[in-house]
């Protein structure tokens, strides 16, 4: 019984927003940032290297950057949607934006493939926040 | 620089780093981990290759 009670008041502490919150934001700034902040060096590092490689190849098959624009259900659900996921990619996409990489929408499959792996940067990003978040608060070894 | 993929060579490259990535985060043991990222990045380019072949047979 005590026993219980001190698992559950560990895992309560563990799940406290100061175990998790700076490796979670470390990693969605930096892909992989939170697993090199948990020491995790070689998991940072494959995870920097596939969301910036994928996010690299994105840019230089001249993908286009969503901006958060509404209109009819469809438009603003692919806006939105692709803009949280071009966001997720932190720092790289701030950067990206700012040196200005964003394109315009052209029409060439190309570009659509880089568009598509501008956003999965982001979505494998989040899974890696995801992972970082977990291991913080000690569900995941 | 501009690089112009083909299809192929998009989805191969897409699948390689997925398949890092769920490698990392999917399993406890780096033994594990190995194998699943070469199982999913196997199961990538089944389904690459199986579907293109579907879409080629239906398309007559």
């Amino acid at each position: 019984m005590t026993e219980t009670k001190a698992k559950k008041s560990q895992a309560a502490e563990l799940r406290q927003p100061q175990k998790w919150i700076t490796p979670v934001l470390l990693g969605w700034l930096v892909p992989g940032g939170g697993h090199f902040y948990l020491k995790r060096w070689n998991h940072g590092g494959l995870l920097l290297f596939s969301v910036a490689g994928m996010f690299l190849f994105g840019l230089m098959m001249r993908g286009r950057m969503f901006t958060p624009e509404s209109g009819d259900l469809f438009t603003t659900v692919m806006n939105y949607g692709g803009y949280m996921g071009d966001l997720a990619t932190g720092l790289l996409y701030f950067l990206a934006s700012w040196l200005g990489y964003s394109q315009p929408l052209l029409a060439s499959p190309v570009t659509d493939y880089g568009t598509k792996f501008l956003v999965c940067a982001g979505l494998l990003n989040i899974l890696a926040m995801v992972d970082a978040y977990e291991i913080a608060v000690g569900e995941k070894p | 620089m501009f690089v112009a993929l083909s299809h192929f060579q998009a989805a191969v490259l897409f699948a390689f780093f997925t398949s890092i990535v769920m490698g990392v985060i999917g399993r406890e043991t780096d033994q594990e981990r190995l194998r699943y990222g070469a199982y999913v990045f196997g199961c990538f380019m089944a389904a690459i290759v199986g579907i293109s072949w579907l879409m080629y047979i239906g398309h007559g």
